[in-house]
């Protein structure tokens, strides 16, 4: 099987060459078989790859270690979702994931606009092509994810690190691969414009989706990346600065600039060039971050080692983008000429360009501190490193200038804002923003910078209900509904207007959390059994240190009940735990309890057994819930302003009975799913985990997962919440009663209503399609190529029949227009 | 050249270079040298006193004084050992053998003192580096 992948992975190169050539020779000819041919070809790649990708996760299934890269990222133990996610743990599988992804993403994006945009596609498939070329000639000279050991394979896996088997690890990095695939497609319709001189707007329409697509994915996967280690890692934070992190935040600069100034071209027909060359560097950005972490180029302990090869092929390729894309660029300066200058600076495309500079600063500071040991290595020979306190009091001044134009921009006019618009657009948004500042200072917030933080996130939350408020007005007038019917079909007529503010709301939302941030309590205590520690609202009262083991594990627990202004709040649970074999690396359980106004966050610092002394790192997070909450809305802001328009046409419809009720049923829908109830997830081992008494009872707790929402999904037999507890206690009821094994998971899948309370999905029914998934999408890859293979062995018979018979539909009409403009050139 | 272009080409460069200026002077405040533990060992006198952070690998377990959570430990590059005192929370991570960025400052006997908070030590990445063996016994 390992030879087989190998042998696609090289006909793929073959394939992406073949598809380069096609387009180029499609484009310049502009002969629509080449062109046809070149998007065969690209979909034959894809189909490639896809097989390719089955048979990797069909080694992870069937643990074969003969193949290296299996070997070395898991072992039999693990569950099969961490086998089949294995695919994409390492640098040489990852790889193969991100030709995968750019080829299946490719593929859609030539499909959609194969129409649409003709003259564009050829040179959208040779540019993808290139980009599959240089990750594919990677995997064939230097990071083989077939590779083989030469001698006797090894019997057993090396496996993960339980640290790595968590949910948000799991689908943390694929998103932000999305991210950064995605935005290869936009990157490739720039260039193709620019090539091919079709300069005007409709390359942008084509990409803006996308751009937003991929923005979207790179939002989340940041987000996800910030809740792993704020839950996981212990250290009370979110976000160190560190490299890798820094690496997936510059490209979302340059795409968040990008989606702002894309309007001005739209509207005003300005900014061109800068569009051109957002969308390049965004593209290059996700390369450079790949190459940053990847190569050892920065020293970071979360590098992934240094390799110097590596290093010198990401560097030609970056080189050649830039100089390429640049190069043309400046060919085509005369086409880019702007139609409108700008007019005045009080007006939007002013704003607009000030968030655009405000967001490359940002990109090119982040990107200079984070390559400053590298710099500075260059220039003097010393490696100086800058650490997060620099880029704290760097992106805080910058954060705060961009709530400030969040707020503003939007009220601006189009080319000049009259100053009585100007009073009438800013007095209650500067006047809910004065008040909070003033109110702030009076409570004693110190203003810089919480108190102004707080104060300008009044002023957008004021002038984005005042759109709302003013907006929805305007349209219960001309419509005679009930502001509400208004306020939906408001948001219906100009979506991405409206989303656009939700998304705003998001960002006000995250920076409350940042804001927040500035009250942070902190304190390291050591107390013995009966002391106390009193932090902000809290006491907690330390009572005893307990070593249990479940079989898997040691759990070394502290016992605290925790009191707020006075009321006993309940017990939390801060714990190490010591697994079989890895005792050497304990895992901090953080025992968190969530509020709206803050988090408690206690840590398991150290401990004496003998003595029953804890030391404990208590920390109060201010506000921090309201940034997850922050990153939620804006995923939903995002996703309303990408839906198709059918799906908010029933409210812009002329009968506006039903309306009213259908808006209701819509918030409320949103609404549930914007705030899924869920039970606290608060450690609770004092109910010790008791040895499950039945075979049948122990593959139960493997099987099923805890429902209280916040563990992030671990298995009942592991987790330590009382719900978990309450769980364990149902199932055990369950076996005891004389239930089977399948009768118990088919009382939880219809008690929760869907699979989610199981671990892996069922073995059976619809469920098959979820493990036949990786098979069927290697057999969709070989009917892909079969298919395209069938199609071109028959159009020259077509032809043929065409030429003889000349049907008279307008499929024939328009290919025979096309030859014959085929050939007109040709006699040029 | 027009007067506008003018105009916005000057105000570009002063906004440029102020900003330019700010960085590299705030740049110096923050900044610390990064070197490796031989680095370092070399020529100790040269950065006593200085901001450093030293990347090396942990040698031995390191010894924590009852729960008054002060470490005792050395860490190690290319043969050279430098001994390290810190007090506070450590990295889950943070073993014998364990790859770590410490931060501190060393005094007169080359010991390094850790800032609170000043140990990184190396994720635990699936994205294995070359697995760097213990070269000192």
């Amino acid at each position: 099987m390992a030879s087989l992948g190998y042998f696609l992975i090289l006909a793929a190169f073959v394939v992406a060459s073949a598809a380069f050539a096609t387009g180029v020779a499609g484009g310049r000819r502009g002969r629509s078989s080449l062109v046809h041919g070149s998007v065969g070809l690209f979909h034959v790649l894809t189909g490639l790859m896809l097989v390719a990708s089955a048979i990797i996760v069909h080694a992870f299934v069937t643990e074969d270690y003969s193949i290296k890269y299996v070997q070395r990222y898991s072992d039999a133990a693990q569950p099969l979702f961490y086998k089949l996610t294995s695919y994409w743990g390492g640098l040489d599988g990852s790889l193969m994931f991100w030709v995968t992804l750019l080829a299946v993403f490719g593929s859609a994006a030539v499909h959609i606009n194969r129409d649409r945009h003709r003259l564009l596609v050829p040179w959208v498939v040779a540019v993808i092509s290139v980009v599959q070329m240089f990750f594919l000639f990677l995997m064939v000279v230097h990071n083989n994810p077939f590779e083989t050991h030469l001698l006797a394979a090894p019997l057993e896996g090396k496996g993960l690190n339980p640290l790595l088997q968590n949910f948000y690890m799991v689908i943390h990095p694929p998103l932000l691969y999305l991210g950064f695939v995605g935005m290869t497609i936009p990157f490739a319709f720039c260039l193709a414009a620019l090539i091919s001189g079709q300069l005007d707007d409709s390359w942008l329409r084509a990409v803006r989706r996308w751009t937003m697509t991929s923005w979207l994915f790179l939002t989340v996967g940041l987000a996800l990346g910030g809740l792993w280690a704020y839950e996981e890692l212990g250290w009370g934070g979110y976000w160190g600065w560190d490299p890798v992190e820094n690496a997936g935040l510059l490209p979302w600069f340059t795409a968040t600039a990008f989606l702002h100034s894309v309007m001005v071209q739209e509207r005003r027909g300005m900014l061109k060039v800068w569009n051109v060359s957002l969308v390049i560097m965004t593209f290059f950005l996700t390369i450079f971050g790949t190459f940053m972490t990847r190569s050892g180029i920065v020293q970071s302990v979360h590098a992934f080692g240094e390799d110097r090869e590596l290093a010198w092929m990401f560097t030609v390729f970056m080189v050649a983008i830039l100089t390429i894309s640049f190069s043309l660029v400046i060919w085509r300066m005369p086409m880019l000429r702007a139609r409108n200058e700008l007019d005045s600076w009080a007006s939007r495309e002013a704003a607009f360009l000030a968030n655009n500079w405000i967001l490359l600063f940002s990109a090119f500071f982040v990107l200079f501190a984070t390559m400053f040991p590298t710099i500075s290595e260059a220039l003097r020979g010393e490696r100086l490193t800058v650490g997060p306190p620099f880029f704290d009091k760097w992106m805080l001044p910058i954060g705060l200038m961009l709530l400030v134009l969040t707020g503003i921009g939007p009220l601006l006019a189009w080319r000049k804002t009259a100053v009585s618009s100007m009073r009438y657009q800013l007095m209650w948004p500067l006047t809910s923003a004065v008040v909070t500042g003033v109110t702030m200072t009076a409570l004693g917030v110190q203003f810089w910078a919480a108190g102004l933080c707080f104060s300008l996130c009044a002023l957008v939350a004021g002038t984005i209900v005042q759109e709302f408020w003013r907006g929805s007005g305007v349209r219960q007038r001309a419509t005679g509904t009930d502001r509400f019917t208004a306020l939906i079909g408001l948001f219906a007529r100009s979506r991405r207007r409206y989303a656009g503010y939700i998304v705003h709301l998001g960002i006000v939302l995250i920076f409350l959390g940042f804001g927040g941030n500035g009250f942070k309590l902190e304190e390291q205590v050591v107390l013995g059994p009966g002391q106390q520690v009193s932090v902000g609202p809290y006491v907690v009262k330390y009572s005893a240190l307990k070593v249990t083991d479940d079989g898997q594990k040691q759990m070394i627990t502290a016992h605290a009940t925790v009191e707020r202004d006075g009321a006993s709040i309940g017990g939390m649970y801060p714990a190490r735990w010591y697994f079989r074999d890895k005792e050497e690396e304990p895992t901090t359980e953080v025992a968190i309890r969530r509020g709206f106004a803050d988090d408690l966050y206690i840590v398991l610092a150290a401990f004496d057994v003998g003595t029953q002394q804890s030391t404990l790192e208590v920390t109060v997070n201010p506000l921090i819930n309201w940034m997850w909450f922050g990153f939620g809305i804006m995923a939903v802001g995002t996703i309303l302003s990408l839906l198709p328009e059918r799906a908010m046409a029933f409210a812009t419809a002329t009968v506006p009975q039903g309306a009213v009720t259908t808006s209701v049923l819509l918030l409320m829908l949103v609404g549930g799913m914007a705030a899924p109830a869920h039970a606290q997830h608060v450690d609770n081992p004092q109910v010790v985990l008791l040895v499950p008494r039945t075979p049948v009872e122990k593959k139960l707790r493997d099987e099923i997962v805890c429902m209280c929402g916040t563990c992030g999904r671990k298995r009942v037999g592991e987790c330590t919440c009382g719900t978990a507890d309450a769980m364990r206690t149902e199932i055990a009821g369950l076996v005891a009663a004389g239930r089977s094994y399948d009768e118990v998971v088919d009382y939880y899948v219809a008690k929760y209503g869907s699979q989610e309370v199981l671990a892996s999905p069922i073995d059976k029914g619809f469920n098959r399609l979820a493990w036949f998934l990786p098979y069927a999408i290697g057999l969709i890859g070989v009917m892909v190529v079969g298919g395209v293979a069938v199609k071109w062995t028959r159009r020259p018979k077509e032809d043929g029949a065409a030429v003889v018979t000349a049907p008279a539909d307008d499929a024939a009409a328009t290919e025979r227009q096309e030859r014959l403009n085929d050939e007109l050139r040709d006699l040029d | 050249m027009s007067k506008k272009t003018v105009r916005v080409s000057v105000s570009a460069v002063v906004i440029l270079s102020a900003l330019s200026w700010l960085m590299i002077s705030t740049i110096s405040e923050g900044a610390e040298y990064y070197l490796k533990v031989d680095e370092v060992m070399t020529a100790p006198q040269s950065w006593q006193g200085k901001r450093l952070q030293v990347h090396g690998h942990v040698l031995g377990d390191p010894l924590v004084k009852g729960s008054t959570l002060e470490y005792r430990f050395k860490v190690h590059s290319n043969g050279k050992v430098m001994d390290a005192v810190y007090t506070g929370v450590v990295p889950d991570t943070f073993k014998a053998d364990a790859e770590v960025v410490i931060k501190g400052r060393i005094d007169a006997n080359n010991v390094i003192h850790v800032e609170p908070k000043g140990i990184m030590a190396k994720c635990p990445s699936k994205y294995e580096a070359v697995p760097a063996a213990p070269t000192v016994r």
